[in-house]
């Protein structure tokens, strides 16, 4: 059905709600318009999530077949970017799940998530990385030293968007345990960037 | 200024501060207004949320364009299974064959014809009614974005006139009316040599071996 003549230039300057109906209706053209606009933001998402850039491209590409097989199910076709964000996150986490599963990880994740945040280690170093003058190191050596369950809170709302409730579906976890998770990652994060500030 | 807990003097916590900023809701809003601890965890929050924001542009730049070839390797494995929809019979030559087209086949014709024109896109594109029985009344609805400055009316109409010319020929659908939505008027492009648009003509898609 991507026999449309449309330019890819054509198509990438349109909005997301018509390429989004186009693709409901079976365009692939206008589907792939939708991941070379979305997969950035995508792949950067999960590269966070999982710390790994190599997994993170398989999450992308299963998050978009996934999102072409499930076009139906968008109702608001301008939606579609938190949608294809909220596919991301679940792929993403479901990645993790099967990794710890698949390497016998249990114990290292379970002793990473009991660590605190300020807890001595060889995570990356939030100090040394302001030392060497970006403050975006810093809060990327921060992020590596919270407790992984924080951190995922923390990058589904801020990278990926999403709210509370879709976080908590995501983690299978309460709302409530999302709002205190995500305020406990803030809490340390912004602890650690204002001694540097 | 605070426990370590983040509790304030004031007996608000930052917990609070940060569901505030997402949400809006505090018991006591008009609190803030008068609480510097509160004043001071917020804008201490605030500061996080943009130096979030900084690191999560620094990592989609990182990450690529979409036109880049990791993109391109992706779209080439996803192998996207078609979408034919409905399959509308076709009168053959011979009273023994059995002919048909798809939906898809007759929605990509309506892209295809739309996209053709000046400064328009086609967005959705539906068929209503029975298409699977000959003769049933079928009407079409299609969406369409056009770019300012390119005259809408004159635009829908002639793409009225053009799919109730090329539907007649290339279906045996029995369609009652085309409805035409403009749904979206676009800002026009520069598209002159050395701009976005103008390069993505020229740059062929990069291959990697």
């Amino acid at each position: 059905m991507s026999g449309s003549p449309a330019a890819p230039h054509q198509l990438d300057l349109v909005p997301d709600a018509l390429l989004a109906g186009r693709a409901a209706d079976g365009d692939t053209a206008a589907f792939e318009a939708l991941a070379r606009r979305h997969g950035p933001l995508m792949r950067a998402s999960a590269r966070r999530l999982t710390g790994s850039t190599a997994d993170a491209d398989d999450i992308v590409q299963d998050a978009l077949i996934q999102a072409w097989n499930q076009l139906d199910s968008l109702r608001e076709p301008a939606a579609v970017k938190g949608w294809l964000m909220r596919i991301t996150g679940s792929r993403s986490i479901d990645h993790l799940r099967r990794r710890r599963y698949d390497a016998g990880l249990d114990a290292v994740e379970t002793n990473r998530d009991s660590r605190r945040p300020d807890g001595a280690g060889s995570w990356p170093d939030p100090e040394a990385a302001a030392l060497d003058g970006s403050r975006v190191e810093a809060l990327k050596a921060a992020l590596s030293r919270l407790p992984e369950e924080q951190r995922r809170c923390w990058v589904l709302k801020e990278f990926n968007g999403q709210s509370y409730e879709d976080i908590a579906r995501t983690l299978n976890i309460s709302t409530d345990s999302v709002r205190g998770r995500l305020a406990r990652a803030r809490i340390a994060l912004a602890s650690t960037m204002e001694e540097w500030r | 200024m605070s426990t370590p807990n983040g509790t304030f003097d004031c007996g608000h916590d930052l917990a609070e501060l940060s569901n505030y900023l997402d949400t809006g809701e505090l018991q006591d809003p008009a609190h803030l207004d008068s609480c510097p601890e509160c004043q001071a965890g917020l804008a201490s929050l605030r500061r996080l949320s943009d130096l979030g924001k900084e690191l999560l542009d620094a990592d989609v730049a990182e990450a690529g364009k979409g036109t880049d070839g990791w993109m391109q390797k992706i779209l080439g494995n996803l192998a996207l299974e078609l979408r034919p929809g409905r399959s509308i019979p076709l009168r053959g030559g011979h009273p023994d064959d059995t002919l048909s087209q798809t939906e898809g086949a007759v929605s990509a014709l309506i892209r295809s014809i739309a996209d053709t024109l000046p400064g328009t896109t086609a967005g959705r594109c539906r068929l209503h009614g029975d298409v699977t029985t000959p003769g049933a009344e079928v009407t079409v609805e299609v969406h369409l974005a056009i770019v300012f400055g390119h005259p809408l009316e004159e635009r829908a109409s002639s793409l009225r006139r053009q799919l109730a010319r090329e539907l007649a020929v290339q279906t045996e659908l029995n369609i009652t009316s085309i409805d035409i939505t403009i749904t979206d008027v676009l800002e026009p492009q520069p598209a002159g040599p050395g701009t976005a648009a103008g390069l993505m003509d020229q740059t062929p898609p990069q291959e990697k071996p």
